[in-house]
């Protein structure tokens, strides 16, 4: 495979996302039986299901439906909450819960990032990892609801606002961080790939020579670290639904949640849409992180120049090699 | 030693799994008549595990409970385990555009936020139809990427193509090669790991789901507003935290999280690579 295949293919993932997303939407809806419009509000808890078909352009095929969504969401335009907040518009209510999820996806990134780091540089004693390992067995619901217990005692009523909401995005990252083995397998996966690594035979030749072995391992191993990187990003975002909700916390997710149980499809399918080009923002970074490395390796970097002249072949990997 | 080991995780987890199956089967379909004089009675006052606060024994919300998961967690895993199977078996037989077409796949199936993925579904799920198996069934899938990425290179590192080749030289039968010497040999941990794992993620999630449903006063994703899940455990436990006489039913939920825990950890421990 050359090495421009992978980049080439998330990059085509990337755009597909936002494109498939309301496209299986689209389509679950005409597959399942009966009339879209009942099942998106059906008529126990809806009346009016003909004029909310024609409002929802659902009542001239899917064809119609998918693009004209597609169309205006595009424009930024996603009609209001029929639900949740009744008349809202449903762009107004993503751009006021957008700041709040990314803020508690970086925290809980950081807490991640700091176990990888750490785990990469050796200063993570081995004998740790059944702790990180046993602390990730727990749901992340259980620690949620342990944490949102123990603000609510401490705060009380008042614990929405001022320090204790920041004490519960806080806490929300941290267990967005434990919870579901992501500390755990942030470490052991980094500690892995930089092993594996290590034992190639280029990297063994480095030693001898006295350089320094993350230096040359780093630009291979970025790649897959990346990947790694982007899923743990995907696993903290599904989990904000469960942190938001449990812990009270006011972002994407629990609009998601909050739109999922009132059945506001509006607003189901653009947080939704919202979440799809967040994953495709991340494709896109580890298509660009995998290009970049390439390159770098292929014009052959400062740091083994002097062995790609001066050295028997096997001591350096070749272009096929590099990642 | 190992042997010792292995054959004590492999113990433990059909006791395990036979008392999950033995609660589901044993669940009632309704729950008593609720008897508010005997609310919040602790497990020494209403054995075994107490009553909840409307009077109702918890043993019977823990059986609903086990019911609502059993099989459907289990069924998520065999998903997962059958296309970790096919993914492996694809990487050796050769089929390089299958293959491809896999890895394609994948990237994009495991590209989307699980979570979001499932509440779509349980969205546009007719009311009828919200039960843990379709929603069980859709993680499955979504968790399946992983799972097969991970078959197709171990696989891979077997040789792939080459190992089938090698060991037709052997004289080797094609379903002697596929079942035993590829999924039986060294396949085997990997998919019974992954199982194991959505498994108990299934179950998992249905807590999860019913519990910020609880939170919200709806009617849950997941089952039906006439049985209870083991998220009410841990609903009418987290009273308990704030002050309520509930602590029990706290610790029989945690309980019950750590046996499904304790479930996914024996199975793969059991499986281990020799």
């Amino acid at each position: 495979m050359a090495w421009w295949t992978r980049p080439l293919i998330r990059l085509l993932v990337a755009l597909a996302i936002p494109l498939a997303i309301p496209a299986l939407i689209t389509a679950i809806l005409w597959t399942l039986p009966g009339d879209p419009a009942e099942i998106i509000c059906p008529r126990e808890i809806c009346d009016g299901t003909d004029a909310l078909a024609e409002r929802w352009n659902l009542h001239r095929g899917p064809v119609w439906f998918y693009v004209h969504w597609l169309t205006s969401a595009l424009g930024g335009d996603f009609d209001s909450s029929w639900r949740v907040q009744q008349g809202v518009p449903v762009a107004e209510l993503l751009w006021e819960s957008l700041p709040t999820t990314a803020t508690l996806v970086l925290l809980a990134l950081g807490v991640l990032l700091l176990g990888a780091v750490l785990a990469a540089l050796g200063w993570l004693p081995r004998a740790l990892d059944p702790l990180w390992q046993a602390v990730g067995l727990a749901p992340a619901v259980i620690l949620a609801l342990y944490c949102a217990a123990r603000i609510e005692i401490s705060h009380g009523a008042l614990s929405h606002s001022g320090w204790p909401a920041t004490l519960r995005l806080l806490m929300g990252a941290g267990v967005l961080g434990l919870a579901d083995g992501a500390l755990a397998a942030a470490i052991t996966g980094t500690r892995a790939t930089f092993e594996a690594e290590a034992r190639l035979r280029y990297v063994q030749m480095a030693r001898l020579r006295g350089e320094s072995v993350l230096v040359n391992t780093l630009p291979n191993v970025l790649p897959a670290l990346v990947g790694q990187l982007r899923a743990r990003v995907l696993h903290i975002l599904s989990g904000t639904v469960v942190v938001e909700v449990v812990m009270g916390i006011p972002g994407l997710g629990e609009m998601l949640f909050d739109g999922t149980l009132s059945q506001d499809f509006g607003l189901v399918l653009a947080a939704a849409w919202a979440f799809s080009l967040m994953s495709a923002a991340l494709l896109l970074l580890q298509a660009l992180v995998e290009v970049s490395v390439a390159l770098w390796v292929r014009r052959s970097p400062a740091g083994i120049s002097g062995v790609l002249q001066g050295e028997p072949g096997p001591a350096v990997p070749g272009p096929g090699e590099a990642v | 030693m190992r042997r010792a080991l292995r054959w004590f995780w492999l113990t433990l987890a059909v006791v395990l799994l036979v008392g999950l199956l033995a609660a589901s089967a044993a669940a009632p379909e309704f729950l008593s008549v609720p008897r508010p004089d005997r609310a919040f009675l602790g497990p020494l006052a209403a054995p075994p595990f107490g009553n909840d606060n409307r009077g109702i024994p918890l043993l019977e919300i823990a059986l609903q409970g086990a019911d609502i998961v059993a099989i459907p967690s289990l069924i998520s895993g065999l998903v997962v385990m059958g296309l970790a199977t096919a993914a492996g078996l694809v990487r050796c037989s050769g089929a390089t555009w299958l293959d491809g077409a896999i890895q394609g796949a994948s990237e994009l199936v495991g590209a989307l936020p699980r979570l979001v993925v499932i509440l779509v579904v349980a969205l546009l799920l007719p009311r009828d139809w919200r039960v843990l198996l379709p929603i069980g069934i859709t993680w499955a899938i979504l968790a399946a990427p992983g799972a097969m990425d991970e078959a197709a290179a171990t696989a891979g590192r077997l040789g792939g193509e080459r190992f089938v080749e090698a060991l037709r030289a052997h004289g080797f039968s094609s379903a002697r090669i596929y079942l035993y010497h590829i999924v039986g040999l060294n396949l085997r941990p990997v998919i019974v790991r992954q199982g194991a794992e959505v498994t108990m993620q299934v179950v998992f999630l249905e807590i999860a789901l019913s519990y910020l449903s609880l939170r919200r006063n709806e009617p849950s994703l997941t089952h039906p507003d006439s049985s209870y899940s083991w998220a009410t455990l841990l609903y009418q436990g987290y009273t308990g935290l704030l002050g309520y006489e509930m602590l029990h039913a706290l610790w029989l939920g945690l309980a019950l999280v750590a046996w499904i825990a304790l479930l996914a950890q024996s199975i793969r421990l059991a499986a281990r690579a020799r």
